[in-house]
């Protein structure tokens, strides 16, 4: 206690907490600035992150020779022929007719779930022969893939992947072939059959691979390996080391966050960072933008990725590409136990590099402390600090946060009914610009305009803390660009220079200005205002949070803020002295 | 009766039907989460309890009901009428508001604050309404803890020695605030003592008799607090420590977490003797802290007597810190929780450092409270804010 007792009385007596107090508004920026330049200087550099490795011993990756060579290319190929006719001359149904009786050739129990809105999934459950059922390894192919490319290579290898398992006696966990129609809503939607309808079942399902391998061809460059869950889930990072491992044991060349092939030997700085960039922007639209597969299984306790052929004639093979697969289900089926906890928090800098979670939360921590300086700024930094707790002023502002809070979920709710882009836009730019047109007409207390920036920036905080280890991405994301707001300034008299900075301020920092912005730069595909359909077909196909997350936890801050910037008026305030 | 007060008795009962009856399906939701609902108070096993009674069937035998059979007794009599129990749970929390603006009434003089606070406090506390719409038994506790402490400070010590035996009954923490109550009652303690003691004995009795003439309801009603025999995650200190404990070390654990529980009621009555309603307040803190099954709804009781303060509020030294943890303990609980049992990404250290996060809120505002009560005295109870002191 020494020692404490001796800092307190050294931090009494050099006047520091006074000092501090009275830098609050610095400091916020200071923290904000931090925490960027962590996750931007910091992060990629030597020393900061760690060469991935395998937590979980049984998991021996690429430990067994893979066997699915040769002797399976003419069956392959075979189906491969099959379904290629397939796509031009029969339904989806048809050709789930077909490929379900070679399921069951080799003893594969086939059941079709059908979703009125999302088409036919046929899918298939061979039953382990030396396990108890009571868990299961996924395997997925979607007709069609994310580009609406037809997944012949991908469903081929899928379906002849399990014939072969089929022949041997080492599984100890089911395993489910699925072939749904696309890899959204109709594989979304037969996972939560899966897990609350279905009467054909497996048992648990531990891990979930999505083969996407368009087209015919027999060779391809390199590989893509997607593993963003929906609302900022990731998969263990066991299962993503193991793909890597397998897949470059097979000599292939794996890419992350859709990185192209002439960059994947770069290892330095800026193609860390690139990677690391990538994959917050990936894991933010997780859901959004268009899906790999590997989304639909989120939420439900399984690990799952994507894998995805590029190219069309490189140095392998789609047998080496099946190899992938084969290896991981057989680490997979090693198990004895569940994944390794508290590995699924990572970021992931290059296929064998990656930092823990230790390392980079601080970046997001360092933003939510900036949104709890600004608030503290605005509650302590002006002559209506001494306010008593139950006064006028507290409670107005608590009243006026409420009826924000109402307002954002009401406009959440209305635009999924009526989803009109350039309104909501519109209605932001409005609200910004209103401040500077009313300079003169309306004004409020000096009062509130403190205390509702001071509630606006505690709730952002909370609402950033919480996110935090649920949606790290998210949350710098969403921290960085609300930022702005807490720059604003309380303009008392009139003053138009502050006003047009306050205005540039709120249009940066709007929810809505700021989303359909930032997505327009980085994410092509989702250019214009497809934006915020996507947000919202995402919220109803899959259940991805983004849109309410941006519209209640964000959107009401910036309400009152927005208020409170209107020039205000100065209050005799009696201020009791005891 | 002043008319605010009315007000405040109104609002407070209309708020908690309006609650449970716009949002029929929030009990049940909100007896499933572990922040208000622990085995020892959950309603569901209250109802359980009140079946197995109804159709003659051994309460205790199952493991399921941990209530004492006065209550399930009295749950069983009223289930015939079960849309009427958020009426039931929202009058006594009412009760718990009214009895607040009594007690407040009472130090009017060194308040200054109009008697009606402490009551819009407790009723637009959201901890304290979450709790009575789940209707957690813990309701029944403060009840008579509150209306213990209150006859108590009317000086109708008879009445007082019988609540707090009533809560002692329900919750065997409550005899430790026996002792802080009988630095209120001075020289009456010695019948206080006593009068508890005999309508304890009284109580025991009728429920054994109400057990079909057996003891087992003991075990599964106050030895499991005790033992905490029936491990389940809460926003306790001690569910963590006995999961992956080896067994020899288990009971040593468990009699020093009982210790603790008891090591600080009697220092904070014989130092604060002076100000006993006072010490009384900290005792309760201190047993929210360190009980084995505390849910939110004992944590929000606990603030409630906050504004009886606010002479000292002045002396706090980091009421926001205290704040800040609060709140981000109660909204981090329930997203650390889904993370370790939904998404199985967390895993039980999330939660329980959350649980930290939350004990850490209520012993800073013990601390708090308790180094205001020290300055105040060293001011002879006129504050003196000008002045910078610094604990050696």
């Amino acid at each position: 206690m020494a020692l404490v007792e001796k800092l307190h009385r050294r931090i009494i007596s050099i006047g520091l907490i006074p000092k501090f107090i009275s830098k609050l508004s610095q400091l916020s920026l200071l923290c904000c600035v931090i925490g960027l330049g962590w996750l931007v200087f910091m992060l990629p550099s030597d020393g900061q992150f760690r060469r991935t490795y395998i937590s979980e011993n049984a998991l021996l990756p690429s430990q067994a020779y893979s066997y699915f060579r040769e002797s399976e290319w003419n069956i392959l190929r075979g189906y491969r022929t099959q379904l290629d006719l397939f796509q031009y001359v029969s339904t989806t149904h048809d050709s789930n007719a077909e490929v379900s009786k070679w399921l069951q050739e080799f003893g594969v129990k086939t059941a079709i779930y059908d979703d009125e809105q999302y088409g036919e999934t046929l899918y298939g459950i061979f039953h382990a022969p030396r396990g108890d059922g009571t868990e299961a390894m996924v395997i997925a192919a979607p007709w069609y893939n994310e580009n609406r490319e037809y997944n012949t290579g991908g469903a081929a290898l899928a379906i002849s992947l399990v014939r072969f398992f089929s022949r041997w006696p080492v599984w100890s966990k089911n395993i489910i072939i699925v072939l749904s129609e696309d890899p959204k809503a109709s594989l979304r939607s037969w996972v939560t059959a899966y897990h609350t309808s279905l009467d054909l079942t497996g048992g648990s399902i531990e891990s979930a691979i999505v083969l996407d391998y368009p087209g015919t061809s027999d060779r391809f460059d390199y590989m893509e390996i997607h593993y963003d869950g929906l609302n900022g889930e990731t998969p263990n990072l066991d299962l993503v080391n193991v793909a890597v491992h397998i897949a470059e044991h097979e000599g292939i060349k794996v890419s992350l966050h859709g990185l192209p092939f002439s960059e994947l030997d770069r290892n330095d700085y800026n193609s860390r960072l690139k990677t690391m960039l990538l994959g917050i922007k990936d894991s933010v639209l997780s859901g959004i933008k268009n899906c790999y597969g590997n989304e639909a299984f989120s939420g439900w306790r399984i690990q799952s990725l994507t894998l995805k052929a590029k190219g069309i004639d490189g140095p392998h093979d789609i047998t080496t590409f099946g190899r992938v697969p084969e290896a991981l289900s057989r680490s997979v089926n090693n198990l004895l136990e569940k994944f390794h906890q508290s590995f699924f928090f990572y970021l992931l800098l290059a296929p064998r590099y990656f930092i823990s979670i230790g390392t980079y939360l601080a970046t997001a921590v360092a933003v939510s402390v900036a949104f709890v300086f600004a608030a503290l700024n605005q509650i302590l930094n002006n002559k209506y600090g001494e306010l008593p707790l139950l006064s006028i002023y507290n409670i107005w502002s608590i009243l006026t946060f409420c009826i924000s809070l109402v307002f954002a979920f009401a406009t959440s709710q209305l635009f999924v009914y009526f989803p009109l882009p350039r309104v909501l836009l519109g209605l932001s730019g409005i609200f910004s610009v209103l401040p500077l047109l009313s300079r003169t007409r309306l004004r409020i207390q000096e009062p509130f305009s403190y205390r509702f920036k001071a509630f606006a920036y505690i709730y952002m905080a909370i609402v950033l803390t919480s996110l935090l280890v649920l949606n790290f991405s998210l949350a710098i994301v969403m921290g960085l660009l609300a930022f702005p707001m807490t720059r604003t300034t309380t303009i008392i008299e009139s003053n138009l220079r502050l006003s047009i900075k306050n205005l540039v301020l709120l249009i940066i920092s709007n929810p809505f200005i700021a989303t359909w912005a930032v997505v327009n730069f980085v994410e092509p595909r989702l250019s214009g205002f497809k934006v915020f359909y996507a947000l919202i077909e995402a919220s109803q196909q899959l259940g991805c949070w983004t849109w309410y997350i941006i519209c209640l936890g964000w959107y009401p801050s910036w309400l009152l803020v927005t208020y409170a910037s209107i020039d205000a008026i100065e209050v005799q305030t009696p201020i009791k002295k005891e | 009766m002043v008319s605010s007060e009315w007000q405040v008795v109104w609002a407070c009962f209309a708020s908690r039907l309006a609650v449970s009856y716009l949002f029929p399906s929030l009990q049940q939701q909100l007896d499933r989460t572990v922040e208000f609902s622990t085995p020892v108070t959950s309603y569901r096993s209250l109802q359980e309890g009140a079946y197995l009674l109804l159709h003659n069937l051994p309460i205790y035998d199952g493991g399921v009901v941990h209530h004492v059979p006065l209550l399930v007794a009295l749950m069983a009599f009223v289930q015939q009428a079960e849309f009427l129990m958020p009426v039931l749970f929202a009058a006594m929390d009412t009760l718990i508001a009214y009895q607040l603006m009594q007690i407040a009434k009472i130090y009017q003089r060194q308040l200054q604050i109009p008697s009606y606070i402490p009551g819009v406090v407790y009723a637009v506390n959201p901890l304290v309404l979450l709790s009575c719409v789940s209707q957690s038994t813990c309701l029944f506790v403060n009840l008579s803890i509150s209306t213990s402490l209150l006859f108590a400070l009317s000086r109708q010590f008879s009445l007082s020695a019988i609540c707090i035996a009533l809560a002692g009954y329900l919750s065997p923490y409550a005899y430790l605030l026996l002792i802080p109550l009988a630095g209120i009652c001075g020289s009456n303690s010695f019948g206080l003592v006593v009068k508890c003691t005999l309508v304890s004995i009284v109580l025991q009795l009728i429920s054994f008799k109400l057990n079909n003439d057996n003891w087992n309801y003991l075990t599964s009603t106050y030895w499991i607090l005790i033992t905490f025999s029936k491990i389940r995650p809460n926003l306790g200190l001690w569910w963590y420590f006995f999961i992956e404990m080896f067994e020899f070390f288990i009971p040593f654990f468990k009699s020093v977490f009982n210790i603790f529980v008891v090591s600080f009621i009697p220092p904070f009555t014989i130092r604060f003797n002076q100000q006993s309603f006072y010490a009384f307040v900290l005792c309760l803190g201190w047993i929210t802290l360190t009980k084995s099954y505390p849910t939110l709804g004992d944590g929000g009781f606990f603030l409630s007597f906050i504004p009886f303060f606010k002479p000292i509020f002045g002396y706090l030294r980091y009421p926001v810190i205290s704040t800040l943890l609060f709140i981000h303990a109660i909204i981090l609980s329930p997203i650390f929780y889904y993370l370790w049992i939904g998404l199985g990404s967390g895993n039980s250290n999330f939660f329980y450092a959350i649980s930290l996060v939350y004990a850490l809120a209520i012993s800073s505002v013990i601390v708090d409270l308790t180094w205001a009560m020290l300055r105040i005295e060293y001011d002879s109870g006129k504050p003196n804010l000008s002045l910078k002191l610094t604990q050696i």
